[in-house]
C-alpha cells in the first residue's frame, strides 16, 4: 500500500495543472476573504461600535433587603407558558442594578427548577413542569443555597454557589421575566426572521424572609418593586392577602445572540468557492486515468483495484487538506487582521488560533476541503466522466447556500442538513436563529456521503471493465 | 472580415446539428436540464405557503419567479452540454478534422454557437413551461388563490410573458457564455468548474460581504444574480439591476467569452 501511495502521490505532483488545481483551492478561498475584508473595512469609516453588554438583566423583582445571613422562601402558585426559558422564582441580588452579583432559584415552563447565577451559570434541579413548587435560598455568608420541596415539608438541596465578597446587606424577592420568542414572517418573497417580548406571568404565595436560624424574620415588612423589564411598563404586580401576581419580560443570564455574526465563520466562508477546485482536482484525478487509458497500466501493476482507489482517495484527502488547511489559516488570518482594526461583537471568545473552537472550525474547513475531493473522486468512479461528476458535487453542495434566502427558513434548514452542504456547519462557532445542524455532525453527514459514494465506487471498479 | 457566405454557413450549421445530436449525451442532458428545472421549481413552489405570511394577501409573493426558480438546477446541464459541444472536440481529437472539413473557425464557432444555443432554447422552453405548468398546479393549494389576490400564471400576463422568454433566453445566453469559455480553456473540466464558478460564487460571495454597496455591486454584475432578474415581476424598482438589462449583463459575459475564445480559436493551433 505504501508503494501505491508513493505512485499516485507522484502522479499528483507530477501534473502541473492539478498542482495548480491545489494553489487554485488556496487562492480562491483567501480571495474571497480578502473581498470580504476590504468590504468590510468600509463599515468602521462609518464608524458602527459595538458595545453591548454580553449578559442580559432584566426582570421585574419584588424585593426588600436582607442583612447579614437569612432565607427568602416562596411557593410558585403557577407559571403562564410564555416562553420554553420563562422564570419564576426567588432571588438573592446584591444591589438594584443592572449586572450586580445574584443568585436565583427559579421555575421554568419546559425546563424545570434551575438554579442560576452570575450570567451563565446554571444548575437543573427537578425536571417537569413544577408548579406549585416551593423554592427556598439561604444565604450564609458569601455562600447561597437553593432547595426546592413540593411540600414545604421535605427540601431537597438543588445547589450551592459562592458569590465572592457578597454584600452584609443584599436584596432578596421573588421575581419574573420571560424572553423574547423567534417570529419568523414570510414577505416579498424572503423570510423576515425577528424578536418579539413575551410577558411572562407568575402567581406566588407564602412569601416570606427567615432569620439565620430558620425563624420567620419580619424583615422590614414593605415589599418594594423593581422593574428592569426589557420594555417599561410590561412588567407589573399586584398583591392581595400574600398571593402575589407578578408579570414581568426580558431575561436574566447569559445573552444568546440570534442574530450575531460569525466572525469565524464568515473569514472561512471563502471555503464555498475554495471547496469547487477541490471538486475538480478530486474529479479529474481518476477520470484522467479513464480517458488516457492509463487505469489499465495502473490496475496491471497493482491489480488490487480496491487498494488502487483507497490509495488515490488517501493521496488526494492528504493533498487537499494540506492546500485547505493553508487556504483556512491564510483566511482567517487575513480576515481576522482586518476585524481587529474595525468592529468586535463582543460575547464571542478571543479569536486566535489558540482558541479551541476557532481551531476546530480551521481545521475542520481543511478537513472539508478533503472530503469534497474524496466525494468527487468517489463520484466520478462511478460515472466516470469530469462532465457529470463535477456538477453532481458541486450542485448539492453549493445550492442550499443560495437557495436559502429565498425559501421559508425550516425547508431551508431541511436542505442544509440532508445535503453534503452540511459540512460547512463545521465553521460555525456561534449558534445563531439559522443554524441548521451541529458543527461535527455537519462534517459527518458529508463524511457519510464521501463514504458511501466511496464504497459504491469500489465495487463499480471490481466489477467493470477499465 | 468578409461577409459569410451563407451557403458555407449552413453547412457548417448541419454539421455542427449533427455532431450535437448524434452523441448519446445530448438528449440525456437535455433531458436532465429539463427534469432539473421543473422538478426545483416544483419544489421551490410547494416549499411555499400563505400561511407563513402575516395574512395570505400579505405574501406579496413573485409567484411567477417562484415558479421559475428550478433554473438555478437546470442550467447545470446546459453548461455541461454546451461546453462539451467544444471540449470534447479537444478531447477526441476530432478538433482537427472539423477544421479540416471547414478551415474558417469563425464558421465552426458560429455554427456551434448556433446549434448549442438553438438546443439551449429547446430545453428552455420545455423546462420552463414544465415549471409553469407545475406552479398552477401548486401554487393554488398552497393558499394562492383568486380570493388572496393571485391569478393564476397566465403567459397572457405581460410581466409574467416577459419572465418566462426572459428565462429561456437567459438558458441560451449561459449555453453562450459556457461555448466561449470552454474555447478559451479547451479542457471539459476546467470549463465546466470555471462556468459554475462564474455563476454560483457572485451570489455565495453576495450574501457574505457586510457592505450593502459591495452586495448590490456583485448582484448588479453577477450573470446570475442580473441574469435572472428577468424573472422578477414585483418591485422592479427595488432590484439593483432591471430584468432587461440584467439579461444585458449576462448577455455581455457571452459575448466577451465567445469574443476571446474566437480569438485565441483562431490565433493558436488546434
Amino acid at each position: 500500500v505504501t508503494r501505491l501511495v508513493l505512485a499516485e502521490w507522484t502522479k499528483l505532483r507530477s501534473v502541473r495543472r492539478w498542482v495548480m488545481t491545489l494553489a487554485a483551492v488556496i487562492g480562491l478561498t483567501a480571495l474571497v476573504a480578502v473581498i470580504e475584508a476590504s468590504s468590510r473595512s468600509g463599515d468602521a469609516e462609518e464608524g458602527e461600535p459595538l458595545e453591548q453588554p454580553d449578559f442580559a438583566d432584566e426582570l421585574h423583582f419584588v424585593h426588600q433587603p436582607l442583612s447579614g445571613d437569612g432565607s427568602i422562601v416562596a411557593r410558585v402558585v403557577s407559571q403562564e407558558d410564555s416562553h420554553e426559558w420563562a422564570k419564576a422564582g426567588v432571588m438573592v441580588k446584591e444591589r438594584l442594578e443592572v449586572g450586580a452579583p445574584y443568585a436565583a432559584l427559579l421555575v421554568t415552563p419546559d425546563h424545570g427548577v434551575r438554579l442560576q447565577w452570575d450570567f451563565g451559570n446554571d444548575v437543573a434541579g427537578s425536571e417537569g413542569g413544577a408548579t406549585p413548587r416551593w423554592l427556598r435560598l439561604t444565604r450564609s455568608g458569601d455562600v447561597v443555597t437553593g432547595y426546592e420541596s413540593s411540600d414545604a415539608t421535605n427540601w431537597e438541596e438543588v445547589g450551592e454557589v459562592d458569590l465572592d465578597d457578597l454584600a452584609s446587606t443584599v436584596e432578596v424577592g421573588i421575581f419574573v421575566t420571560s424572553p423574547m420568542s423567534m417570529e419568523i414572517e414570510r414577505q416579498y418573497g424572503s423570510s423576515a426572521v425577528f424578536e418579539e417580548p413575551t410577558l411572562g406571568e407568575a402567581v406566588f404565595d407564602h412569601v416570606r424572609l427567615e432569620a439565620a436560624d430558620g425563624s420567620p424574620s419580619p424583615g422590614d415588612g414593605e415589599w418594594r418593586d423593581y422593574d428592569a423589564s426589557i420594555e417599561p411598563g410590561l412588567g407589573g404586580s399586584t398583591e392581595s392577602n400574600g398571593v402575589f401576581t407578578l408579570t414581568g419580560s426580558g431575561d436574566v443570564g447569559e445573552v444568546w445572540r440570534p442574530f450575531g455574526d460569525d466572525l469565524v465563520q464568515t473569514s472561512l466562508a471563502g471555503a464555498t468557492v475554495g471547496v469547487l477546485a477541490a471538486a475538480a482536482l478530486g474529479a479529474l484525478f481518476i477520470t484522467a486515468e479513464f480517458r488516457r487509458g492509463m487505469i489499465r497500466t495502473t490496475f496491471a501493476a497493482s491489480p488490487g483495484r480496491g487498494r488502487v482507489l483507497a490509495a488515490k482517495a488517501i493521496v488526494l484527502g492528504g493533498a487537499t487538506f494540506g492546500a485547505g488547511l493553508v487556504a483556512s489559516v491564510v483566511a482567517f488570518l487575513v480576515s481576522q487582521a482586518s476585524f481587529r482594526t474595525t468592529t468586535r461583537t463582543p460575547g464571542l471568545p478571543e479569536l486566535s488560533l489558540a482558541n479551541p473552537t476557532v481551531l476546530r472550525a480551521v481545521v475542520g474547513t481543511a478537513v472539508l476541503f478533503a472530503l469534497v475531493a474524496v466525494l468527487s473522486l468517489a463520484v466520478a468512479t462511478i460515472v466516470r466522466h469530469p462532465a457529470v461528476a463535477i456538477p453532481v458535487v458541486i450542485l448539492p453542495l453549493l445550492v442550499p447556500a443560495i437557495v436559502t434566502t429565498g425559501l421559508p427558513l425550516s425547508v431551508a434548514t431541511w436542505l442544509t442538513r440532508l445535503t453534503p452542504a452540511a459540512g460547512f456547519a463545521v465553521q460555525q462557532t456561534i449558534e445563531r436563529y439559522d443554524t441548521a445542524i451541529a458543527p461535527l455532525v455537519g462534517l459527518g453527514v458529508l463524511a457519510a456521503y464521501a463514504a458511501v459514494a466511496l464504497g459504491v465506487a469500489t465495487m463499480l471498479l471490481r466489477r467493470r471493465d477499465a | 472580415m468578409t461577409p459569410l457566405p451563407a451557403r458555407r454557413l449552413r453547412r457548417a450549421l448541419r454539421a455542427e446539428w449533427t455532431k450535437l445530436w448524434t452523441v448519446p449525451s445530448t438528449p440525456w442532458l437535455l433531458a436532465a436540464a429539463v427534469a432539473l428545472t421543473v422538478a426545483g421549481s416544483a419544489g421551490a413552489v410547494a416549499a411555499v405557503d400563505t400561511s407563513q405570511c402575516p395574512t395570505p394577501s400579505e405574501c406579496f409573493e413573485d409567484t411567477i419567479k417562484l415558479s421559475l426558480s428550478g433554473i438555478w438546477l437546470g442550467q447545470a446541464a446546459v453548461v455541461v452540454l454546451a461546453v462539451q459541444a467544444m471540449s470534447s472536440e479537444y478531447s477526441t481529437g476530432t478538433i482537427g478534422s472539423t477544421l479540416a472539413a471547414n478551415p474558417s473557425r469563425r464558421l465552426v464557432l458560429l455554427a456551434k454557437a448556433t446549434a448549442v444555443a438553438t438546443t439551449a432554447l429547446l430545453a428552455g422552453v420545455l423546462g420552463v413551461l414544465g415549471s409553469l405548468v407545475a406552479g398552477r398546479a401548486i401554487l393554488p393549494g398552497n393558499g394562492f388563490t383568486r380570493a388572496n389576490g393571485y391569478e393564476p400564471l397566465s403567459l397572457a400576463d405581460g410581466p409574467t410573458l416577459r419572465a418566462v422568454v426572459g428565462t429561456v433566453l437567459y438558458l441560451a445566453l449561459v449555453a453562450l457564455l459556457s461555448l466561449g469559455i470552454a474555447t478559451v480553456v479547451r479542457d471539459t473540466a476546467g470549463a465546466i468548474t470555471g462556468v459554475l464558478t462564474l455563476l454560483y460564487a457572485f451570489p455565495i460571495v453576495a450574501q457574505l460581504v457586510s457592505d450593502p454597496r459591495w452586495q448590490q455591486r456583485l448582484e448588479r454584475y453577477g450573470p446570475m444574480e442580473a441574469g435572472l432578474s428577468v424573472q422578477h415581476t414585483m418591485r422592479l424598482d427595488e432590484l439593483p439591476i432591471g430584468p432587461w438589462p440584467g439579461l444585458g449583463v449576462l448577455a455581455t459575459y457571452a459575448g466577451v467569452a465567445l469574443l476571446s475564445g474566437l480569438t485565441l480559436f483562431q490565433l493558436r493551433d488546434a
